[in-house]
């Protein structure tokens, strides 16, 4: 499995840059959205274009980050990927059916940016929307780009050293639900007008705007009910799974080696002690 | 080593357990990558799956782009989906999913906006002090109306398309060969695992483990199933990484493929005209 390193060097920085640009556009649909507030000009009936630009924006962003993540994978991130995915997806069945509180559908995504770093986790978030909602849920498609914000930021934080210490992923993951919220919250307000499945969801929601705050006030401030709690679990969850993993199988991929992710190399055993205790 | 498991969606590598004879999963999960597909002969079936899925996005475009008058995007669902639907022959399935995943949300959205919408000026029914305001009926008709082409268009394409043919095509279009890896792999790895959760589920609580009672309780449930099955799925990636390996998935330039997807000029023709019409429809409505 030799990696060639030459030609993959400038293919790296088209990969950054379509990341780049992926992630810009995203953050100016969602700029423009709060200061122009085209939703909420009312035009005596119905929304403006908050809901296409919303949309449009967030499709575009999502594919140019799609696109420049997959550009060079090794290969065994591309057999990870797959298995991200299906963890999301079937942990989320599975939490919906027992009815648990929050959503728990990003589990992989986090472990393969932790694992791979910010391009694969992006990728896998992404992708993993787009499948769960050509196969079994679409209205969950929209909300790709929460999904590739969610991989990306475990990525670019396990970088910074964020789970060398298991107190940090909590926090670390306090902060990525903080930002969730606030991405999806243009999506919920205006694709899905505020509204969610969950009928105490929606009761918060409607309780917020019946104190005067706008869709997008409401959404967001709903989203910062669930979302930063569940990222909170979902990171602290990730952390415990992936420490307990062998180190032979943690190393064998570049970007945990190269930026020490988990700390210095040595073996530890009471992790798993831990989650068994955990676990009576 | 994996296997080498070959259908039309191609060829992938999987782990040794894709080649065992499946059991019958537990009845509350379906298997996903089989539960929609219509698998039948129509006009709607046999059009190049890059054809449905441009016109889909096309008309989910058109959809969010006309906005007056508030019923624009009903007329698209009426007009343009519902005979489509219809040719392809599976308009009943269309409906109950379109019931499963909207009406609660459709239900929640008039009543939420018609109480609480923030525009709301022009009260059409009031008892005490709530108040039915016609601009929120307005947004929350509107809405719905582009959840039901939003919705519409996806359940359509996955009633009326296989995935892995869907993937072919995109590829044959120019789509990056590991996309369609990583898609057609995912649907392989779901049933299996959704086997393996279910079998970890049942042994926890032959165990004894609660997985009733209140709502703590099951989230807690879920930490004993969570670390076997993220596990195990794990152990398996390296198995898969040298099987791609061995088939040269990474080596640069032509491949062949197994199955090639009928395309003809008309619908190429057909589907630059509609990519057209959506930006027609977005630049009329973000600068007429």
């Amino acid at each position: 499995m030799a990696q060639q390193v030459q030609p993959q060097q400038s293919r790296t920085v088209s990969q950054v840059l379509l990341l780049v640009l992926g992630a810009l556009v995203i953050v100016a649909t969602y700029v423009y959205l709060v200061l122009a507030r085209p939703a909420e000009a009312g035009e005596g009936a119905g929304a403006g274009p908050g809901s296409l630009i919303a949309l449009g924006g967030y499709l575009i962003g999502s594919a140019l980050i799609i696109s420049g993540a997959m550009r060079n994978l090794t290969t065994m991130t591309l057999a990870l990927i797959p298995v991200g995915i299906a963890i999301n997806i079937v942990v989320g069945q599975v939490n919906t059916v027992l009815g648990g509180p929050l959503y728990l559908d990003s589990i992989g995504t986090v472990a393969v940016g932790v694992l791979a770093g910010p391009a694969a986790g992006a990728a896998t978030g992404a992708l993993s929307n787009v499948i769960w909602g050509l196969t079994i849920n679409p209205p969950l498609m929209p909300f790709a780009v929460t999904a590739a914000e969610i991989g990306l930021l475990a990525g670019l934080f396990a970088r910074l050293g964020a789970f060398r210490r298991p107190w940090w992923p909590p926090l670390v993951g306090l902060l990525v639900g903080v930002v969730s919220a606030i991405i999806s919250a243009p999506i919920s307000a205006f694709v899905f007008g505020a509204v969610d499945v969950s009928a105490g969801r929606s009761a918060i929601t409607a309780a917020f705007l019946a104190y005067g705050a706008s869709l997008l006030g409401a959404s967001t401030l709903q989203g910062f009910l669930s979302d930063p709690a569940d990222k909170m679990v979902t990171f602290f969850v990730v952390y415990l799974i992936l420490v307990a993993l062998p180190s032979r199988f943690r190393y064998r991929f570049p970007f945990v080696q190269r930026h020490r992710v988990f700390g210095k190399r040595k073996a530890r055993a009471t992790p798993t002690t831990e989650e068994r205790s955990e676990a009576q | 080593m994996g296997s080498r498991s070959c259908s039309d969606t191609g060829c992938s590598a999987s782990g040794r357990r894709a080649r065992r004879p499946r059991r019958k999963s537990a009845a509350r999960h379906s298997d996903v990558t089989t539960t929609f597909y219509v698998d039948r002969s129509s006009p709607l079936h046999g059009l190049n799956p890059v054809t449905k899925l441009v016109a889909g996005l096309a008309l989910i475009v058109m959809a969010f782009a006309l906005s007056r008058p508030w019923w624009a995007s009903a007329v698209l669902f009426v007009v343009v989906l519902v005979p489509a639907v219809a040719i392809g022959g599976v308009q009943r399935r269309f409906f109950a999913m379109l019931a499963k995943f909207l009406l609660p949300l459709l239900v929640m959205l008039f009543i939420v906006q018609s109480l609480f919408y923030p525009g709301g000026r022009e009260v059409i029914f009031g008892l005490g002090p709530i108040t039915v305001e016609r601009e929120g009926v307005l947004f929350a008709a509107q809405t719905a109306s582009r959840l039901l082409v939003l919705v519409g268009v996806f359940a359509a394409l996955l009633l009326t398309t296989h995935a892995g043919r869907m993937m072919a095509a995109l590829v044959q279009r120019g789509m990056s060969p590991k996309i369609s890896y990583v898609v057609s792999a995912t649907l392989q790895i779901i049933p299996n695992f959704q086997r393996r959760a279910d079998a970890i589920v049942q042994a926890q609580r032959a165990r004894g483990l609660d997985t009733e009672g209140s709502r703590w309780r099951r989230a807690k449930a879920l930490v004993p199933l969570l670390s076997p099955l993220v596990l195990g799925a794990f152990t398996e990636v390296g198995e898969r990484a040298v099987a791609i390996e061995a088939r040269a998935f990474t080596v640069r330039g032509p491949k062949t493929s197994l199955v090639v997807i009928p395309d003809s000029r008309t619908q190429q023709v057909a589907r630059w005209g509609l990519v057209l019409l959506a930006v027609g429809a977005v630049v009329s409505r973000l600068w007429v």
